[in-house]
């Protein structure tokens, strides 16, 4: 049941997506990867949207130059955890949600268990080799991948709902070199946007999800473009565990 | 025949985009790209590496379908094909 201060908190939305949908979101555990770039506008906005539960994970402390773009962390926080910043701005947002922030580096020894039962895994990771674990985790928990990446004034975003589309790896066998990636605020705002509406939409079960396409952001031509993409049967994370599942069927 | 080759962020301000060709019928994926990027060394640089192979993270698409890199260099081009060559990024 929402109470009257949800109806009236979410009254715009759920002119959108219903009370049911309202619930749906209330009722959500969403897992999000990292309160830097992505994570700061991915956070803020599914905290105003309601979801009920949220996990940020992070293992940083703010730094001066974080503040062109991870809107999570003010001037005063330099030199706290991203965790603590992340967590007293997401309450003072939204006050009837659950914040858990979790000061840890994400690997392979904790990633399943940060993650638990949650209902969507949101990327906002800025390297390859942790997205590689979350994407290897929601494949096996089976739990949507709400995929993003931004340099410079560039970004993608994709949609990956194990069983359904190709997974990270299928899409990126090969990730790209280590940088110090340039980067404006818009562009992880912009792209972060996009990571949050699959989010809302998949959970309130509306419109079209960015399956099997994969979305690319240029800023620079302010031109948007998507391009299909098909799961590699040869995939060492997706397809190796559905033709061992065949496997057995067979015998 | 004409074939067009679309390069995307970092590609495209190193190398344009939608770049119209002329390729005979022989005339492979991966030679044409090769062919097409030579104009501007930190280009090609950028997309092969120095035994002149795509770079393994780089990904190349024709007409909306993803080519196989390693593949490239054997699958011979169409008329009116579009070639689209682009690099993921992995910022946060």
């Amino acid at each position: 049941m929402l109470s009257a201060r949800e109806l009236d908190r979410y009254k715009r939305q759920i002119l959108l997506f219903g009370e049911e949908g309202q619930k749906r979101l209330n009722s959500a555990h969403i897992f999000i990867a990292g309160a830097g770039g992505l994570g700061s506008p991915i956070s803020i906005y599914l905290a105003v949207a309601g979801i009920g539960t949220i996990t940020v994970v992070d293992k940083d402390v703010v730094e001066l130059t974080n503040l062109n773009r991870q809107i999570l962390h003010y001037d005063r926080d330099i030199g706290k955890k991203k965790t603590a910043s992340a967590e007293e701005k997401l309450m003072a947002i939204n006050p009837d949600i659950r914040i858990r922030a979790v000061d840890t580096t994400i690997d392979a020894s904790n990633v399943s268990r940060l993650v638990g039962r949650a209902d969507g895994i949101v990327d906002a990771m800025d390297n390859f080799p942790t997205r590689y674990l979350l994407n290897e985790t929601a494949v096996k928990k089976k739990i949507p991948f709400f995929h993003g990446a931004i340099r410079g004034l560039y970004g993608q975003a994709t949609t990956i709902i194990p069983g359904q589309t190709p997974c990270l790896r299928c899409i990126f066998p090969n990730a790209p070199p280590k940088e110090v990636f340039p980067v404006v605020g818009v562009t992880p705002a912009f792209i972060g946007m996009i990571q949050a509406t699959e989010v809302l939409k998949f959970l309130v079960g509306d419109g079209k999800l960015l399956k099997n396409r994969l979305f690319l952001w240029d800023g620079l031509e302010a031109h948007a473009e998507e391009i299909a993409m098909e799961k590699n049967p040869a995939c060492p994370v997706c397809g190796k565990k559905e033709q061992k599942i065949t496997g057995v069927k067979k015998r | 025949m004409s074939i067009k080759i679309r390069f995307f962020a970092r590609f495209r301000e190193l190398l344009g985009t939608d770049i119209v060709v002329e390729a005979g019928a022989d005339t492979d994926i991966a030679s044409l790209v090769k062919r097409t990027a030579q104009k501007n060394k930190e280009g090609y640089d950028a997309i092969f590496d120095d035994r002149g192979k795509f770079r393994e993270f780089v990904i190349v698409m024709r007409n909306g379908k993803r080519v196989e890199t390693a593949d490239a260099n054997k699958i011979p081009v169409g008329g009116n094909d579009e070639i689209a060559v682009f690099p993921p990024v992995a910022g946060g």
